[in-house]
């Protein structure tokens, strides 16, 4: 917070080349934090269930910079999940550190927005009513004083940011799967995260709308310039998406790899034709030991 | 930062391959819903018009009165009172919903308030489950004759009947539908800001609610048997009284009558909680 706009770069430092248009504006113009940078060191996680010790992770680094879009990349059972969880302040790490800008993670918090594969949406509650929650829920705790105008003015900014301004009186049911998604995306947005952490969010959608939410996470990245965290074990997807892709895997479990994806931005689905995205996919897999 | 190739805008492509009309949607939810009703309503007549048939043909009214006789029954008993217990089937039916209600809200309030301390606490879980695994399946008819020995014969055992035969059936639905709330659920209220106090009662109780108004139309239901049956059998007044009198003096329409009146009250309590589940659970309203 408190970042200033006078020297005209907007709110998240210099950015791009293009200027953003008026779709692309944070919603309402508000001031959204910059992108936050997110420091894991050394951290072990051991489940103890039943008498039996399962190594989650085991010594993981990873340094991920203000609005850095990084994949966590590995088979099932390779612990980024359990690593997403951590950062979300969702697990206890048993040895090591995460710090968010600084601040060590201890519990979940607003700053640090967290996405399921599936959208999670309260289904009692209008989009519209899902997307205030935040905010609502913040400000009964004294987090802030805006006002039901003002919110609601930012979530029909944010609707339409997502693209479902004729769905704000909709409910979950009544959307779609890629619209519960944006829907997902859009309550996710209203609190501000300077982190989104993302576990297999698109995994349980079709080959198409998946696509489609690939070029959409793109474009909200693109205007938010939020740091990303994508746990996710399709190759393409990661270098589709991601600057850098962290390889989980081994035993115990721990990051092994951490590669640089050298494609330009903005991506888009054509670039999985071209030669460099084939390569990136083949350092990983040769990284996965495939 | 590498420059930038100006990306496709987020709302038209994405919009435009899912466009719906959400009016539209919910216009024809409510022509099905209007349809349904409509062929439910001709399965009703239609079984009317079958006993209709049948009396026509027994000519018997002691053994199927016709529609018409019962229904005129009916009319007449709801004022009038039956001469052996002189009280009209109206009074009746208000004596046998008072009892129905009091022991409901008592028995959901129960229910609900053990379903949650179960729910929320391992030990106890393991402390009651048993006691309610016992419970569950003895019929709360066996228990009359013993309520009526602690409770003597007046109102008191009726209600703690009802309330006897509804709390196992809300710990079970509360237990049940409390943990049925994804965990993941309340971990997105918390990552969206809200305190723990804040997430459940804004996401784990609201998400429990279905689940919980569904317990209640069993219990509902439930609750018809026992006091129809100790009203039979140990009362001087409700509508089950007044079933077994016609019974016994052969009055077969009024039988019928008292059991259409059983059979309206049930359906709107039913209704009532039908409505409340469209409330706290949208998706059934399509």
């Amino acid at each position: 917070m408190g970042a200033s706009n006078s020297n005209g770069t907007g709110p998240y430092g210099p950015l791009t080349a293009e200027p953003r248009t008026s779709s692309a504006a944070g919603p309402g113009g508000t001031v959204r934090p910059p992108g936050a940078e997110v420091v894991i060191g050394s951290v072990s996680k051991t489940f103890r269930r039943r008498g039996r010790r399962t190594v989650a992770l085991s010594g993981v680094d990873l340094t991920v910079g203000s609005g850095e879009f990084v994949c966590l990349l590995g088979a099932s059972g390779c612990g980024k999940s359990t690593l997403l969880r951590i950062v979300a302040g969702a697990l206890d790490l048993d040895e090591g550190t995460v710090t968010v800008d600084g601040r060590p993670v201890s519990g979940p918090s607003p700053d640090r927005g967290l996405l399921f594969q599936s959208p999670m949406l309260f289904p009692w509650l209008t989009t519209r009513k899902n997307i205030l929650f935040g905010p609502k829920a913040q400000r009964s705790r004294g987090l802030h004083e805006r006002d039901d105008p003002e919110l609601e003015a930012e979530a029909g900014a944010i609707l339409e940011t997502v693209g479902l301004q004729q769905f704000g009186d909709a409910f979950p049911h009544e959307l779609s799967g890629g619209m519960r998604h944006r829907a997902a995306f859009a309550r996710a947005l209203m609190t501000r995260p300077s982190l989104l952490l993302m576990d297999e969010p698109f995994g349980a959608l079709d080959a198409i709308t998946r696509l489609r939410m690939h070029e959409f996470l793109l474009n909200i990245w693109q205007q938010y310039r939020m740091t990303i965290i994508f746990v996710t074990h399709d190759i393409e997807e990661s270098v589709l998406l991601a600057d850098r892709v962290a390889v989980m895997g081994g035993k115990p479990p721990t990051i092994t790899e951490v590669l640089d994806i050298p494609l330009s931005r903005p991506r888009d689905a054509e670039d999985v034709d071209t030669e460099a995205f084939l390569t990136s996919k083949r350092r990983i897999r040769s990284a996965l030991a495939l | 930062m590498s420059p930038v190739r100006l990306a496709r805008t987020v709302n038209h492509d994405l919009v435009a391959s899912e466009q719906f009309d959400l009016a539209a949607h919910r216009a024809a939810v409510r022509r099905s819903r209007a349809r349904r009703i409509g062929i439910g309503a001709a399965g009703l007549i239609l079984i009317l018009l079958l006993w209709q048939a049948a009396s026509a043909i027994l000519r018997d009214s002691v053994i199927l009165p016709s529609v018409t006789q019962t229904a005129r029954t009916f009319v007449h008993y709801l004022h009038h009172p039956y001469p052996t217990q002189s009280k009209s089937l109206g009074v009746d039916l208000a004596i046998s919903l008072r009892r129905i209600l009091i022991g409901f809200a008592i028995g959901t309030a129960l229910g609900v308030a053990i379903g949650a301390a179960m729910s929320a606490s391992r030990f106890t879980r393991q402390l009651i489950d048993p006691v309610i695994e016992v419970i569950r399946p003895l019929p709360p008819l066996a228990f009359i004759p013993l309520f009526i020995v602690w409770f003597g014969i007046g109102e008191l055992p009726k209600e703690v009947l009802i309330v006897f035969g509804i709390v196992p059936i809300m710990v079970v639905a509360t237990v049940a539908a409390l943990d049925e709330v994804p965990d993941d659920l309340r971990l997105c209220a918390r990552t969206l800001g809200a305190s723990r106090r804040y997430a459940l009662l804004h996401v784990q109780i609201p998400a429990a609610l279905p689940g919980i108004v569904t317990g209640m139309r069993f219990a509902m239901a439930g609750a018809w048997t026992s006091i129809v049956a100790a009203e039979i059998i140990a009362a001087t007044s409700g509508v089950g009284y007044l079933i077994s009198q016609a019974g016994d003096y052969l009055n077969t329409s009024l039988v019928f009558a008292g059991i259409i009146t059983i059979a309206i009250a049930g359906l709107i309590l039913d209704a009532c909680l039908r409505g409340l589940l469209l409330v706290v659970d949208p998706s059934r309203r399509s």
